[in-house]
């Protein structure tokens, strides 16, 4: 199968601090990778390089075959509004609008906006009786989910989540995951995802540990 | 030198217009019709000037000016009750070669003959032989030249069609009133004040409003200002710049194409985005046809033409108290030009014109009209302007009372002179004339 994601030798420091020590990562086309580690190993640095929200300082990085690190500042934010849907765990929500609004304004930066389908998104992640709501009136697991339909509204062929499950108990974690893994396979994008949590880990097809910016394990969970 | 500067603003436009119609039309074969139409049109307009001279140079072509503009007219119309029914998709038909040289000839001819108008002489005769081929040369040249610039013009700002038309027609028009003979915009303006002049005269008349009881002070104010003389100016530039928006409207209106057979939502969108990028895209050459009418409205009001503008000769009464001014003396009053002459009576002092007017009758007026500062008028051309509001007066009218006219003055034309009352010019200018504090009276 294809590499969505391949990088060689990806690196990137802060100053003195190398928060990503040479990194050699190759992830298939529709594969669900989860990265896990202790905090301050560069999970979060590695995910920002991968969306392409973050620059790396040395190696190459190529995600769908284009080089990020040869994109213009232009290039690089076409590329994160066509080919990646990103979740972090704060939820990043605009208060003062609606989660169809919130929905909404993704698809304006992407190309127009469409409410039709913006709606059909919302009810896709089981929200349709939400979409007037402002995500101050939402539980998190609500907005989380409001997250991912404003992810995926752009069909991303990459979703990057930074502990999207983070703030969730365990009954919103596993509607989350069910979620995540019923749009999966419709829609067939790959995943890329950090998380602390073991059972959130056992969702992926393949798991890699990360200490002090290296790769220190690697495990598949099931075969795919 | 100064003469070249003078037609800079048209060789910019006509810079402009060239590699547009290359990139719409057929290419270079458009560039090189519309070089030897500039070349035609130069020459025609000096062989004309040269040959014919008077008003004959120009008046076809102003009415050429016209008609075309009626045909944007015309054409924004169209565009507008077809901008529902169709789509891009559905587009113009490319021209064929012949019609593109054709229609590239025709404004080369038209572009030539404009600027060429531009250098004329006020005096009349032809252009002096080094401006007339340098303009030849430089036309050709540019238009040429344009041919090969037009290759860095993106695709897509390309227009086709009706817009491509209000492009050309507004560069043509920022042309022509770059000639104050050939001005159409003034005309415009001057026509729309007599109408609305005229109609609100009418409907007063038939409404006997003035006696109305709900008509009080503050109404008669709104009243008021549609006699000013700006009216004319709002009204000329409604109807200057209407075909063009309506034509930005209708591009505007265009249905996109179809995106419905398109799945996935993203995609779909994207496309609809691009398509709709597109349609703003196109808007360009409208918006360049305002700032090009816009020039042309400019030019025509704040006209960049030196006036006939002679000093006032100083005359004086016989005993009898009457001005003699011979006609075929120094002065020949009966060349079509106007002719200053100032008069002193004790402190009192009055200045006024004598000409002949285009019917062919010797008219004396006040160098001032009835309703601005006398600052004096200077004649371009086949009109006389008034240097204070601005107010171009066609020859035909003077000698005429009413509105910025030069306020006329009984004469008679005894033998070979022309005679006027001292007293009553004296008058005249007291009773009539606004001098204000300012102390601007006597000012030129
Ligand atoms: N913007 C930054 N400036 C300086 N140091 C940073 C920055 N972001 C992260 N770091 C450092 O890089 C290392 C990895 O951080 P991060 O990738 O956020 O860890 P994780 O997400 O695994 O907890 C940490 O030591 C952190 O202090
Ligand atoms: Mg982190």
């Amino acid at each position: 199968m294809a590499a969505i994601i391949e990088t060689s030798g990806l690196t990137r420091s802060y100053g003195d601090i190398c928060a990503l020590k040479p990194l050699d990562l190759c992830v298939p086309e529709g594969e669900w990778l989860t990265v896990m580690g202790h905090s301050g190993s560069g999970k979060s640095t590695l995910l920002n390089l991968l969306g392409g929200l973050d620059r790396p300082s040395g190696g190459s990085i190529h995600v769908r075959g284009t080089d990020l690190a040869t994109l213009s500042e232009d290039g690089l934010a076409r590329f994160r509004r066509d080919c990646v849907g990103i979740i972090f765990q704060q939820h990043h929500l605009i208060p003062y609008l609606t989660a169809l609004e919130n929905v909404m304004m993704s698809q304006y930066f992407h190309s127009v906006p469409d409410e039709a389908e913006a709606r059909h998104a919302l009810e896709r992640v089981g929200l349709g009786h939400r979409l007037k709501n402002r995500p101050g009136e939402l539980s998190g697991g609500e907005q989380q989910r409001v997250c991912i339909a404003r992810a995926i509204i752009n069909s991303p062929r990459l979703l990057l989540g930074d502990e999207p499950t983070g703030n969730l108990d365990h009954k919103s974690t596993t509607m989350v995951m069910e979620l995540l893994r019923e749009l999966r396979d419709e829609e067939r994008f790959s995943i890329v995802m950090v998380t602390h949590n073991q059972e959130v880990a056992a969702w992926g097809d393949r798991t890699i540990h990360m200490d002090d910016g290296c790769l220190v394990r690697e495990e598949r969970t099931k075969s795919c | 030198m100064l003469t070249a500067l003078k037609v800079i603003p048209q060789l910019l436009c006509w810079a402009v217009l060239v590699p547009v119609m290359c990139r719409s039309l057929t290419g270079m074969s458009t560039a090189v019709a519309a070089a030897a139409g500039f070349v035609a049109g130069v020459a025609g307009e000096n062989l004309l000037l040269a040959y014919v001279g008077g008003e004959l140079p120009f008046r076809p072509l102003r009415g050429i000016c016209g008609v075309i503009f009626l045909l944007l007219w015309g054409a924004s119309v169209w565009a507008l009750y077809r901008s529902g029914s169709t789509s891009p998709e559905s587009g113009q038909p490319t021209p064929s070669p012949l019609a593109s040289g054709a229609a590239a000839l025709g404004t080369g001819v038209l572009a030539g003959a404009l600027t060429l108008c531009r250098l004329a002489p006020l005096e009349g005769g032809a252009v002096r032989l080094v401006p007339y081929l340098t303009l030849a040369c430089a036309g050709a040249a540019v238009a040429l030249g344009a041919a090969y610039a037009a290759r860095f013009l993106p695709q897509r700002l390309v227009p086709r069609g009706i817009p491509l038309v209000a492009l050309v027609v507004s560069a043509l028009m920022l042309m022509a009133c770059s000639v104050q003979r050939l001005d159409l915009f003034s005309p415009l303006s001057m026509e729309v004040m007599k109408f609305v002049h005229d109609f609100v005269h009418q409907f007063f008349e038939s409404m006997l409003i003035p006696d109305h009881p709900f008509f009080r002070a503050d109404v008669w104010g709104y009243i008021g200002l549609l006699f000013g003389d700006k009216v004319g100016l709002w009204g000329g530039l409604a109807l200057w710049y209407l075909p063009v928006l309506l034509i930005a409207l209708s591009l505007r209106l265009e249905r996109l194409p179809s995106v419905a057979h398109i799945r996935q939502g993203a995609a779909r969108r994207k496309l609809l985005a691009s398509f709709i990028h597109e349609r703003r895209l196109r808007l360009a050459a409208p918006l360049l046809a305002l700032v090009f009418l816009t020039g042309a409205a400019y030019q025509s009001r704040f006209p960049a033409t030196e006036y006939w503008d002679p000093k006032p000769v100083e005359v004086s009464a016989n005993p009898a108290g009457q001005i003699a001014i011979p006609k075929k003396g120094e002065i020949d009053l009966e060349d079509g030009k106007l002719h200053k002459f100032s008069y002193r009576q004790g402190s009192r002092e009055a200045r006024f014109f004598v000409m002949l007017t285009p019917a062919g009758q010797l008219v004396t007026t006040l160098d001032a009209c009835a309703i601005c500062q006398p600052e004096g008028y200077g004649q371009a051309g086949n009109a006389v302007i008034c240097y204070y509001c601005r107010t171009l007066i066609p020859l035909e009218t003077v000698g005429k009372p009413g509105g910025c006219n030069p306020v006329p003055v009984p004469c008679s034309v005894k033998g070979d002179a022309v005679v006027i009352d001292g007293m009553t010019l004296v008058n005249t200018w007291e009773s009539t004339v606004q001098v204000t504090a300012h102390g601007k009276g006597m000012g030129k």
